[in-house]
């Protein structure tokens, strides 16, 4: 972000009046291509391509064995007359709702403790960064499976205190509760980068602050916040598509059905059931394409927001 | 399919691509490659089923090995449900195994769209099989699945846990009155850990037999449905007094049992389902001794039962070794070893040969026993669904699920169901 302006200004200062640098940056150019070679060929294989034919896909009727058939905007249109389809949309988006805020809550939280001098940080930091590089895996949704489970620790903790709510995988209202906090404990990856930002906000400001008499609540409010708005910015908006793309716990946790009662039909597993169980493979790519368009609209959204509340250094807001 | 054991789908996922990839290409010779005691080839066989099975299995693949040593056999297995999601994606990628454990509800859906290999043209040896059995593997002229066993719709109860409640055991002449109330006595008196069953009516099977019973056929011969709405609401109906009383198990409690079954965790004392899930509700449960009686009917002369094929093997239409596909297949469904192998634990042996090789005792017995007493009532056995069916099958229960759960009542699960399975057939029309 705070990058290519500075690449921008380099190239309109230097490259039209010298024809050699021009030939010598050319050069750079090829030699920065064939190192990005590589990638690019996966990029455009495995990436762009596939893309590319599952759009054609979504306007076609294709059930994986025989040749898709041509059938315009059926797929689309058909998708709002669908319950189940609007189900998973709900579903998804209360996830979204109420899961991200929470978790970059929990991160800028931690990041804050953290960030403090005391004796044995580096160990805290790796501890409280463990979850989430174990959290997105199958065991870890399989162990939360158990631990929500009937008679699991979660139901007898709350027993204990006099909630009797029985397990909560089993429990409609109780699975999506589940996954925010499933979610939540995942806090790591934010965690990182906020206090990597919170490490760039000058001591001096806090100390001038202090000397003026402002108390931790306003000098959260009108120094961490505006100082690192850029990288709550970018967390948030990191962790919502994140959010929007949950699957595999969804999967597992449900045993790949969306249950109970549809309270787990995210949107992506209800794209692979149409794909892989309906054989549904053109209704599927439609949706994921829909969830393409929305999420794009919804960064938009973001960044045309953002410039009323995020202050890059040196900013003249 | 009684224990969903979703932690290795993921295992499996690895394991079965890798294999698929292996087996990519398509065979030159109308047997395919061929190897030798030296050089063996190696054949992916997948199935689904539980710890049970795979013990089971792993031994057959063993004894095959042994006799046959010019061929290796890889294979791995899951769930049921992951298993389809999972054949799907590997039969876009044309890689799907060399052979395979079949349900009749998928049969249409892969053998009419050329993914498997046409078992005719093979060397299988099918002249110990019952003549009424074979088509239901059949698609307009073709063989595509050769039946392992057939398995028939039953009540199981737990006589212990009977006993313990102080209730007679049922003798299987039951209507479905009976059968209600009978749920019913052993919920009240089961004190909130026993149950009576879980709802019945949430099975497609039992459906079917019911509408057996009143004489109507599920699909037309034009793969419509041959029921009407109002049979479905008729049978749903059919349990709306006992939902959410202690006669029918709550569907929170089956969710959290997942992926045990309520019957097989000991928390209802009967269920009404399969009669080779036998073997895994004992291993589950750990009962002595479960029984089963025939299902309820409101005709004592029409029961609706029927066999069926409780699973097929097929081979994959791409599959390179042809030849040594199809003497696992053959080995698989006729040796006499393998019948004493798996026992009635995939159904009773198709394969008169393979039946009469296996000594039946205990439990084994009661149910070819069960299969025998009911050899009167018996109708001929379904032909593979309509295309789709096992979606429809999953929707149903999917539904009925949702109806457990009070999300809907009878008239919208009815509604939700008809849409999802008029969809589905104008679909793949």
């Amino acid at each position: 972000m705070t990058q290519s302006p500075t690449l921008s200004k380099r190239s309109s200062s230097s490259a039209p009046s010298q024809p050699r640098k021009s030939r010598q940056r050319g050069a750079d150019a090829r030699a920065g291509y064939t190192f990005l070679l590589p990638w690019l060929l996966g990029f455009i294989a495995l990436t762009v391509g596939p893309m590319i034919s599952s759009l054609y896909l979504s306007f076609t009727n294709y059930n994986l064995f025989e040749a898709p058939e041509w059938i315009g905007l059926d797929n689309y249109i058909t998708l709002f007359q669908d319950e189940r389809f609007l189900q998973s949309v709900g579903v998804t988006v209360s996830y979204v709702v109420f899961g991200t805020p929470l978790k970059l809550a929990a991160a800028l939280a931690i990041a804050m403790l953290l960030n403090s001098k005391r004796k044995g940080q580096g160990f805290y930091r790796s501890a409280f960064y463990a979850p989430s590089l174990i959290g997105a895996s199958v065991s870890i949704a399989i162990v939360w499976k158990a631990i929500f489970g009937d008679a699991g620790p979660v139901d007898q903790g709350l027993s204990f205190f006099g909630i009797n709510l029985g397990g909560w995988v089993g429990n409609p209202s109780m699975t999506m509760p589940m996954f925010v906090l499933l979610t939540v404990w995942q806090f790591g990856a934010p965690m990182v980068i906020f206090l990597a930002g919170l490490k760039q906000i000058p001591a001096d400001l806090y100390e001038a602050a202090s000397m003026d008499g402002a108390g931790p609540v306003r000098k959260f409010f009108n120094i961490t916040w505006p100082m690192l708005s850029p990288v709550i910015f970018f967390n948030l908006l990191m962790e919502t598509i994140h959010a929007f793309q949950i699957f595999a716990s969804a999967y597992i946790i449900s045993n790949g059905e969306g249950g109970p009662a549809g309270s787990t039909l995210f949107y992506t597993l209800y794209l692979y059931l149409r794909g892989f169980s309906d054989f549904r493979m053109g209704y599927a790519s439609a949706m994921a394409w829909l969830l393409v368009i929305v999420v794009g609209i919804i960064t938009l959204i973001f960044f045309k927001t953002s410039k009323s509340w995020v202050h890059y250094s040196g900013d003249s807001k | 399919m009684i224990n969903r054991r979703h932690f290795l789908t993921t295992v499996a996922i690895g394991t079965a691509s890798a294999a698929a990839l292996a087996a990519c290409g398509t065979g030159s010779t109308t047997a395919g490659e061929t190897g030798s005691a030296e050089n063996p080839v190696t054949i992916t066989y997948t199935w689904w089923g539980n710890d049970d099975r795979a013990e089971r299995t792993r031994k057959a693949i063993a004894l095959f090995e042994e006799k046959n040593k010019d061929i290796k056999v890889n294979g791995n297995f899951t769930d049921f449900p992951g298993y389809w999601q999972k054949r799907a994606t590997e039969a876009a990628g044309g890689g799907l195994p060399d052979v395979m454990q079949w349900d009749l509800s998928y049969l249409r859906d892969y053998g009419q769209r050329n993914q498997l290999l046409d078992l005719g043209t093979v060397n299988i040896n099918t002249d110990a099989f019952d003549k009424s059995l074979l088509p239901s593997g059949q698609i307009r002229g073709k063989t595509y699945g050769i039946p392992t066993s057939t398995n028939a719709f039953a009540v199981y109860y737990d006589p212990a846990k009977l006993a313990s409640l102080g209730i007679a055991e049922p003798d299987g002449t039951w209507t479905y009155d009976e059968y209600n109330s009978f749920l019913t006595e052993v919920g009240s008196k089961g004190n909130g850990t026993i149950f009576g069953g879980t709802d019945y009516t949430s099975v497609w099977w039992m459906f079917n037999i019911w509408l057996r019973q009143n004489n109507i056929e599920a699909f037309t011969e034009d793969g419509k449905l041959g029921f009407t709405k109002d049979d479905l609401k008729k049978w749903w109906n059919t349990v709306s007094d006992l939902r959410g009383t202690p006669a029918i198990v709550s569907e929170e409690r089956v969710t959290q049992l997942a992926p045990k079954s309520p019957f097989g965790s000991n928390v209802t004392a009967t269920e009404v389902t399969w009669d080779n899930f036998m073997a895994g509700y004992l291993a589950d449960s750990g009962a002595k001794e479960l029984k089963l009686v025939p299902v309820p009917s409101d005709d004592p002369d029409n029961l609706g039962l029927f066999l069926k094929p409780s699973m097929l093997m097929v081979a994959s239409a791409k599959t390179k070794y042809k030849d040594a596909a199809a003497r696992f297949i053959d080995f698989m469904v006729n040796d006499p070893e393998v019948g004493e192998i798996f026992k009635t634990s995939r159904g009773v042996p198709a394969s008169k040969t393979q039946r009469d090789g296996t000594t039946f005792e205990g439990t084994d017995k009661l149910v070819v026993d069960y299969e025998k007493s009911i050899e009167k009532y018996l109708k001929d056995a379904p032909e593979p669904p309509i295309v789709g069916f096992g979606t429809l099958e999953a929707s149903f229960k999917r539904i009925s699920a949702d109806l457990n759960y009070g999300k809907v009542d009878v008239n919208g699960a009815a509604d939700a169901w008809f849409k999802e399975a008029e969809d589905l057939i104008k679909q793949n029309a």
